[in-house]
């Protein structure tokens, strides 16, 4: 512990270049899988599409459960095959996206399915479109949701993010790895405290957003 | 106006919802779809405003073919209300009331305007004390008096209301009654009014359809729905204790009599046990100079020779009815009174008119003695 943090104040500067690798990282992928993952779920709960929804959330758990250093092992030979770079920021991203993707589609698809149908149905009998009753009911319902969602997939993705310094996207996993090749303690300490910490920080600062986001009155709804 | 015209609804499933009803609703009046569950009230009422598209017949409103229009445009024309279930919880109670006005694009202040108007008529005041509350900070009856004022946002000619108080205590849903009575009188609108509940359909409508099966079995007024049941059906659905539920259907000023005989309560005795023995009735009437009803002057407490004044044996009163107390509540404080006939008075306290349990007999064998010839 002395030592890595000897390290930190010999280096502070590396160490805020790491971790700002891996905001990037997650800013980036969960940014694109945020949209990508809200427009999806509320497509698949369209009338008719039932089935579709099933396959959806079906193979976005499939993702899930695919453990990460096995998701590069295939997205690297992908990339290559596609003509691009096989290593490093973009293949990252590309499967810090796929993991982001199931806890805010299955969240979205879950709170809008919830809306109670009377609702619906009264927002639809005083003259408002689909489109109206999207943006006016479901969404300012299903949103503290929706958030939960991403709060989940950001933690999950800042841990996943260490493991992508392998492939040389950088950020906090450098350090580790480093570290473990040439048994420098104060550097693996130092990366998985910071890795844990950002994670804490993420999931403090979005169940902040979430609070945030939520409509006056649900929170009033709740407090009784 | 409203006019149904074959409607009928036939589910892709083959369920034949409605079949062929027609129906006139006149403008102004406050016409109750009635009927056990299943029967296809809720599915006519969703035909009006689209939300279930008809599978043949015709819906016109004020000659107009429905499926002419927009049917979101339709929608913003007629207001909706459901059970309470229906506000929007993330909206305040001013935002959900301004809905309609909003799809419209009215100017921001007539929108406010509006808003403190409804909240006003519905009794929710003062208006700036809920306009900012949430639905989850509002009581059953509170939420539900939202829900009419959000069905009037815009103004519109008609109203569509499927089981608006169904989700709510009794006593709260008498008052709802009555209060929505009460705004209907102001606002006169063309008003569909879906209920299972028979009393609830004789207490608000005007007419009353009463829907078995999809079909129309009987469309006619409270009182005829009553007095005349077309069916077995009918005679069923309305109860055995239809004439009770009748008695709710007139005012008392139609069955009382008026100018009834009475003492003034400074004359002597044997002048009140005198005019009594005329009359040939067990109670008088006591009222001061002015005519104000004081209480009852029984005949059995006369005594031969009793000298005195008529106050000093007088019962004093303990109920009393005015005008306009509907039959049935009139009928229970009869019962209530020790003397068995109760005093009408006006809102000065002046006596006008006496109803007794024999008058009320005469008035309800009247209205019903055309069914016993049947």
């Amino acid at each position: 512990m002395v030592e890595a943090w000897q390290f930190v104040l010999r280096r502070p500067e590396l160490l805020g270049e790491w971790t700002l690798q891996h905001l990037y990282i997650i800013l980036v992928s969960n940014g694109i899988s945020l949209i990508v993952a809200v427009a999806a779920g509320i497509w698949i709960t369209g009338k008719g599409r039932e089935h579709i929804a099933d396959v959806i959330l079906y193979l976005a758990d499939i993702i899930m459960t695919i453990p990460s250093l096995a998701m590069f092992g295939f997205l690297m030979p992908l990339f290559a095959a596609l003509g691009l770079k096989s290593y490093g920021f973009w293949v990252a991203v590309v499967a810090l996206i796929l993991y982001g993707l199931l806890p805010v589609i299955r969240n979205t698809y879950t709170a809008i399915k919830e809306v109670d149908p009377a609702m619906i149905e009264a927002g639809r009998g005083m003259g408002m479109s689909e489109l109206q009753i999207l943006t006016r009911i479901k969404l300012p319902l299903a949103t503290p949701v929706i958030m939960a969602g991403l709060r989940n997939a950001v933690v999950i993705n800042i841990g996943i993010a260490a493991i992508a310094a392998m492939i040389g996207a950088g950020g906090l996993g450098v350090p580790i790895f480093r570290g473990l090749r040439n048994l420098r303690i104060d550097l693996i300490i130092a990366g998985s405290v910071a890795v844990t910490v950002l994670a804490w920080v993420a999931d403090a600062l979005l169940g902040l957003v979430e609070h945030w986001v939520t409509p006056a009155g649900l929170k009033r709804a709740r407090q009784r | 106006m409203i006019k149904l015209e074959k409607v009928t609804k036939i589910y892709p499933d083959g369920t034949e919802a409605v079949k062929g009803i027609s129906l006139e609703i006149p403008k102004g009046e406050f016409c109750v779809l009635l009927g056990p569950s299943g029967c296809g009230k809720t599915t006519t009422l969703k035909m009006i405003n689209r939300l279930i598209p008809l599978t043949s017949g015709r819906i016109l409103i004020d000659g107009k073919d429905i499926t002419e229009v927009n049917e979101n445009e339709l929608r913003r024309g007629i207001g909706y209300a459901i059970q309470e279930i229906g506000l929007f919880p993330h909206m305040t109670v001013g935002e959900n009331i301004a809905t309609v006005p909003r799809l419209l694009h009215w100017p921001k202040g007539r929108i406010q305007r509006r808003v403190e108007e409804l909240l006003e008529l519905v009794g929710l005041v003062p208006p700036e004390e809920f306009v900012n509350k949430y639905p989850a900070e509002l009581s059953g009856g509170q939420r539900q008096r939202v829900g009419v004022a959000r069905a009037l946002g815009a103004d519109p000619p008609i109203l569509l209301m499927d089981e608006p108080f169904g989700a709510i205590d009794p006593i709260t849903r008498e008052r709802l009654q009555d209060e929505f009575l009460r705004i209907q009188e102001e606002i006169k609108k063309t008003i569909v009014f879906v209920t299972h509940d028979i009393n609830e359909a004789i207490k608000m409508g005007d007419r009353i359809a009463l829907m078995r099966d999809g079909r129309l079995v009987q469309y006619a007024t409270p009182a005829e729905l009553l007095a005349h049941p077309k069916d077995d059906f009918v005679r069923d659905f309305v109860g055995a204790d239809r004439t009770l539920k009748a008695l709710r259907l007139l005012r008392v000023r139609e069955v009382m009599d008026e100018q009834p005989p009475s003492v003034e309560a400074s004359e002597s005795l044997s002048e009140a046990g005198e005019r009594m023995r005329q009359l040939g009735v067990n109670f008088l009437p006591v009222v001061d100079r002015e005519g104000r009803f004081l209480g009852w002057l029984n005949r059995s407490a006369l005594r031969p020779g009793r000298e005195g004044r008529v106050q000093e044996l007088m019962t004093p009163y303990s109920v009393l009815a005015t005008p306009d107390t509907p039959l049935n509540e009139a009928l229970s404080m009869m019962f209530e009174s020790a003397v068995g006939n109760l005093a009408v008075v006006d809102g000065e306290g002046k006596l006008r008119g006496l109803l007794t349990f024999r008058r009320m007999h005469e008035v309800l064998r009247e209205s019903y003695r055309e069914e016993d010839e049947k």
